[in-house]
């Protein structure tokens, strides 16, 4: 499934309700689905803030890819590119405001990349493998 | 998300529900500075109805806490859900902050009148 929407930090809420259902309606177990929708948020929010300036009227589109082995959500923006060698989340004993978004979605998502041939803007993906039943 | 300030003596008390985020943060981050420059001794914030809390809504937490060592204001947050404890958790935070479970535990160790510090 694909949402596209406009870059209203408002709408951020909306967006953790489609990836935490959708979650959930893959099998995802609850407190899963709830990191999963908020790395996508914090990635939805990094894009509104520093890739858009805190401009409301761009774009922001989402999709989510459902796997037998994985989920898959692509966050595309239509923004500057990314400078990949900023992305770098705070050290955790160096306590100030800011800077944690970036680790929240490294913890909570298996692989997070850029696409290198999305021209247009950023596309972002984000993997997250699906937990494999122990064999008894 | 709501966010409303009561006083139980000399203590501020900000009760917050609903998530908070890019969005809403602002607004606690209003009441919370306001408190704290605004010159009450003890802050708390009541987050028993927070369900979700993003980095934005940390960093306005832990700007509150930077404040109010400047202004040496007793800080603290009461009540956390399991969502918010395990984001702070995470960001290993949750032994940066004074965190108690009940407010009435909080009111007894923030609203005593011992030196700032001693928490």
């Amino acid at each position: 499934m694909r949402i596209d929407l406009t870059s209203e930090p408002r709408l951020l809420q909306i967006l953790r309700g489609v990836v935490r259902c959708r979650a959930l309606e893959a099998g995802v177990p609850e407190p899963e689905a709830e990191r999963l929708a908020l790395a996508v948020s914090e990635a939805a929010a990094n894009v509104i803030r520093h890739t858009y300036g805190g401009r409301e009227d761009a774009r922001l589109a989402l999709e989510i890819r459902t796997f037998p082995d994985r989920l898959e959500f692509v966050l595309e923006d239509w923004g500057p590119k990314v400078c990949l060698d900023q992305i770098r989340h705070r050290p955790l004993d160096d306590v100030r405001p800011g800077g944690l978004g970036t680790y929240f979605m490294n913890c909570f998502m298996d692989d997070c990349s850029y696409d290198p041939d999305f021209a247009e803007g950023n596309r972002l993906r984000m993997i997250k493998y699906r937990q494999r039943e122990v064999a008894h | 998300m709501k966010v409303q300030v009561r006083n139980v003596e000399d203590v501020a008390i900000i009760d917050c529900s609903g998530d908070v985020d890019l969005y809403s943060s602002p607004r606690l981050r209003e009441a919370l500075l306001g408190q704290i420059r605004g010159g009450a001794k003890s802050v708390l914030v009541n987050m028993g109805e927070v369900g979700y809390i993003d980095s934005s809504g940390i960093a306005t937490l832990v700007e509150g806490l930077q404040l109010s060592r400047t202004t040496k204001t007793r800080f603290g947050l009461y009540s956390l859900r399991s969502n918010a404890r395990s984001v702070l958790e995470l960001a290993r935070l949750h032994k940066v902050f004074n965190l108690f479970e009940t407010e009435q535990e909080a009111l007894e160790k923030i609203g005593s009148v011992q030196p700032f510090g001693g928490l």
